[in-house]
């Protein structure tokens, strides 16, 4: 008598598409960090405890360093510009988030002239940008 | 007799186990990285100057940040913890408190962020700040 005996296989979980998978995922977090990555002034951060996330949808940056040079996004520009892109800004976008980022040691009057191009176009509200203290 | 060849358990060169876990760790890298670019700081809400608000003298606690960062309050230096405890105690006694904050023009920006702390710490709803200047925000 034939006894056909059936070869069990072991169970296991195929797990060669996975690095494939994890790759792509990979590539694609990549690509996205890269999309999200913005401009960076080289500035000394202000630092403080217990911030609040101020990020929004729509962000418009003004960096501040300590001799007063106001920048955004790479460029170098006065006060009227700086104005005026505001203007442009919140005219595409009037829920934008204006944040301004100084250099720990610029003296406060330079931060004051932002404010005060912020006040004069009744833009109420400002992110002061904090780096958390560790 | 078994004549059956013995398979050797060796592992697979072309086994791709550990790149697994070293892409999630890779992605798990990733997140971490782009966390550490959301902004944070104080939200402030500008007051409008076309309008005015009419603060009462006894609600209202003045202070100056002098250039060199000293604290001055009714007169008299104080250090950031005697100006917790002192807005604290006004507080109790004047819930509707406004903390003015007047800023000489050269004040590091450091020195108005440790104050914009503090205050945004205690609860303080009404705060208003200027340059010694002239302007009053």
């Amino acid at each position: 008598m034939f006894s056909i005996k059936r070869k069990r296989l072991k169970p296991s979980i195929a797990t060669s598409s996975m690095s494939d998978i994890g790759f792509l995922l990979l590539i694609f977090i990549m690509v996205i960090s890269l999309i999200n990555q913005r401009y960076e002034e080289k500035i000394e951060y202000t630092e403080a405890q217990q911030l609040e996330k101020t990020e929004a949808d729509e962000n418009l940056e003004i960096w501040i360093r300590r001799d007063g040079a106001i920048s955004i996004e790479g460029d170098y520009i006065s006060l009227e510009y700086m104005e005026a892109l505001i203007v442009s800004a919140v005219s595409q976008d009037p829920m934008v988030r204006i944040h301004l980022i100084a250099d720990r040691n610029t003296p406060y009057k330079y931060v004051d002239e932002a404010v005060k191009i912020l006040q004069k176009l009744q833009h109420r509200v400002v992110s002061f940008v904090v780096r958390e203290e560790l | 007799m078994n004549l059956k060849p013995r398979r050797r358990n060796t592992d697979d060169p072309g086994s791709s186990g550990s790149l697994n876990d070293l892409s999630f760790l890779l992605i798990i890298f990733f997140i971490v990285i782009a966390g550490f670019n959301t902004t944070k700081g104080f939200l402030i809400t500008l007051p409008d100057t076309s309008r005015p608000r009419l603060v009462h003298q006894e609600d209202l606690m003045r202070c100056t940040l002098k250039d060199t960062g000293a604290i001055i309050l009714d007169g008299q230096e104080v250090s950031l913890d005697e100006l917790r405890t002192v807005v604290q105690s006004k507080r109790t006694s004047y819930p509707n408190m406004t903390f003015l904050l007047v800023i000489e023009s050269e004040t590091k920006y450091q020195h108005v962020i440790d104050i914009i702390h503090e205050i945004r710490r205690l609860d303080v709803e009404n705060f208003s700040f200027r340059m010694e200047d002239n302007v009053q925000h």
